[in-house]
Formats: structure tokens, C-alpha cells, sequence
């Protein structure tokens, strides 16, 4: 009964966010079929971008509990290894996912438009999103914590969401303005 | 330990689970754009796709910590495992029958599609998840089982390599599902 209790609210909460989600999605279905290979690698998108934050959020809370970050909004060695050590695992697993997206598409016959183009457009995406969520979630981290709270229960869930709602809304926005 | 870990040794240690990963993803979406991409109801099925993936992690990460945990400080047993069990599956049910009555509501002011009735739209996600779940649980509690015996830590090991296996899960249960109700 607790577990149930304490999750019912976020996990409903979430699943909103993947139904908006799903609405950007479906309005633009016209673009998913035009371009097969973004319902391809959408997933795995998404998947990253969530992972990686989670690790951010996992890993900021440690250093301000530990005292090696100190609460403040201000640059520092600890951060800048943190920033670059995940945007190097950023980039890696983006050029490993593009990778075998592309090697998949091609191999199971998925019709491939524009694949320079569209590579430049998930890239800008991705690095985007990461800044936008390393900033975020840094600010956010920083003020739970002052507040006496802890950042990974309130972050978190709504991490996957979130990077489910940004992604396809980048993508998209990308699309329409390049393409 | 964390304190220290400079950015070489976060590549190392979070790019080869982040490629379990990727791998795992990408098997999903040639499920997606392979084999649901072609149904009539497309535009109404990718509504609920992103929710149900969601809906996944946001089950099964906490039950795979909660697992983890128990093995970690000797709190395992039949009795916490059917807890968390029975938990996963109520929450699953209730907030998959919310996303079928979202999905209904935002077909009905935005979409007016009206391809498939409301009894589907309730049932897909219900059956979807809860075939999901039926597979994770018991590979996840396996999983936790063995690394934990070989002397690792769960918590480092467990979620990546469940999180590409869920998802691909969730995606090929959500095809199976619309092929049992033979949505169009």
C-alpha cells in the first residue's frame, strides 16, 4: 500500500507527459512516415537523453550531499568534469545509435531521405536538449537542496518524461525549419 | 568512488550500459516502424506509445530498485517480492486504464479520428502492460538474483540491461496486443 501511495500520483503524472507526447506524434504523422527512419531511432533518442540525465540528477545529489559541489550557482572544477565527461558520453553514444540506426534501416529496406541532413537536425536536437536539461536540472538540484529536500526522488520521475515531451518536440520544430 | 571520477572514467563506465541500451531501442523501433507503422490506426496507436514507454520505466525502475535493495540488505523475501509484485501490477492497471481514457479524450477533441472504439483504447494499454510487466518482473528478479550471488552491485548492473529489454518488451507486447483485439 505505501509503494502504491507514493508512486500513483508521478506515475499518472508521467504517463500524461508521454500522452502529450504521443499527441505530438500523431499530429505529425505525415513527417514519421515521410522519414520512417525518426520512428526508427526515436526510442533510443529518447532512452539516451533520459539516461543521461538521470546520471546527471544521480550525480549532482551525491556531490551536494558529500560537500564536493557546493550549493551555489556557480562554476566549478567538479561541474565542468561532470558537464564534459556526460556530453563525451553523449556524442559517443549518439554516433553509436546513429550508427547502427542507419545499418538497421538500411539492412531491414527503411526508405532513407535525406540522411546528412537529418543526422544534423538529431544532433542539434540532442545537444540542445542536454543543455537545456544540464542547466535545468542543475538550478533545480541546487534549489531542492537548499530547501532540504532530495533532488533524485523529486527529479527524477519526471526526467523520462520530459525527455520523452523534448525530444520529439525539437525533432519536429527542426524538421519543419530545415526541411 | 563518485568524488573523484574524472571525465574518463564517466565515458567508461556510462557508454557501454548506454549501448545495451541504444540496442535495445532500436530493436523497438523496428517494431514500431515495421510492423505498427503499416495499421490503419497508427495515428491513434503512436498516441499511446510514448505513455506506455514511460508508464514501463516508471514501473519497473522503481521495482528493480526496490529489489535490489531487499537483496542488498538482506530484506529479500517471498513476502517483500509479492508486495512489490502485486504493487507494480495495481499501479499498471489503474494509470494504463487513465492513459486509455486520456487517449479517448484527446481523439475525441483533437483527432476525431474515431478509429477504434473506447473499450480498445482501454484495453491496449491495459493488456500491453500488463504482458510487459509479465516478462520484466521475473527476468528482472533473476537478473537482480544473479548478479547479486556473483558479488556485484545490482543497482550499477540490472537497470541498463533491463531498460533495452523492457522497452523493446514494451513495444513487441503493444503489437501482440493490437493483433489479439485485431485493431485495423
Amino acid at each position: 500500500m505505501k509503494i502504491f501511495k507514493e508512486s500513483i500520483i508521478i506515475v499518472i503524472l508521467s504517463s500524461l507527459f508521454g500522452l502529450i507526447s504521443g499527441t505530438l506524434l500523431s499530429s505529425n504523422e505525415a513527417l514519421l512516415t515521410t522519414i520512417p527512419i525518426l520512428l526508427l531511432i526515436i526510442p533510443a533518442l529518447n532512452s539516451l537523453i533520459g539516461d543521461i540525465s538521470t546520471v546527471l540528477v544521480s550525480r549532482l545529489t551525491t556531490h551536494l550531499y558529500i560537500g564536493t559541489l557546493s550549493p551555489k550557482i556557480q562554476k566549478s572544477k567538479r561541474l565542468k568534469e561532470d558537464f564534459f565527461g556526460l556530453l563525451i558520453t553523449l556524442i559517443l553514444s549518439l554516433i553509436a545509435l546513429l550508427l547502427i540506426g542507419y545499418i538497421v534501416g538500411i539492412t531491414i529496406g527503411i526508405k532513407i531521405v535525406n540522411p546528412f541532413l537529418i543526422i544534423f537536425i538529431i544532433t542539434l536536437t540532442i545537444l540542445l536538449i542536454f543543455i537545456i536539461m544540464f542547466a535545468a536540472l542543475f538550478f533545480s538540484a541546487i534549489f531542492l537542496y537548499k530547501r532540504g529536500r532530495d533532488p533524485n526522488n523529486f527529479l527524477i520521475p519526471f526526467l523520462t518524461s520530459l525527455a520523452d515531451f523534448l525530444t520529439p518536440l525539437f525533432l519536429i520544430l527542426f524538421i519543419i525549419i530545415f526541411i | 568512488m563518485e568524488i573523484q571520477d574524472s571525465k574518463g572514467k564517466i565515458v567508461k563506465e556510462a557508454f557501454p550500459s548506454e549501448l545495451i541500451s541504444i540496442i535495445g531501442d532500436i530493436l523497438a523501433g523496428i517494431v514500431l516502424s515495421l510492423l505498427i507503422l503499416p495499421f490503419d490506426s497508427f495515428p491513434v496507436l503512436i498516441l499511446m506509445i510514448p505513455a506506455l514507454l514511460s508508464l514501463r520505466g516508471n514501473l519497473s525502475g522503481p521495482f528493480i530498485a526496490r529489489t535490489s535493495r531487499d537483496f542488498i540488505i538482506g530484506h529479500f523475501s517471498r513476502r517483500t517480492w509479492i508486495e512489490n509484485v502485486l504493487a507494480t501490477y495495481t499501479l499498471s492497471i489503474i494509470t494504463a486504464f487513465f492513459i486509455g481514457i486520456f487517449s479517448f479524450i484527446l481523439d475525441l477533441i483533437l483527432f476525431k479520428l474515431f478509429i477504434l472504439p473506447i473499450l480498445y483504447l482501454i484495453l491496449i494499454p491495459m493488456i500491453s502492460i500488463i504482458l510487459t510487466l509479465t516478462i520484466s518482473i521475473p527476468c528482472s528478479t533473476g537478473l537482480n538474483y544473479l548478479v547479486f550471488n556473483r558479488g556485484l552491485n545490482p543497482n550499477n548492473i540490472v537497470n541498463p540491461v533491463m531498460t533495452a529489454i523492457d522497452d523493446f518488451s514494451t513495444v513487441f507486447c503493444f503489437f501482440l496486443t493490437i493483433i489479439m483485439l485485431g485493431v485495423p
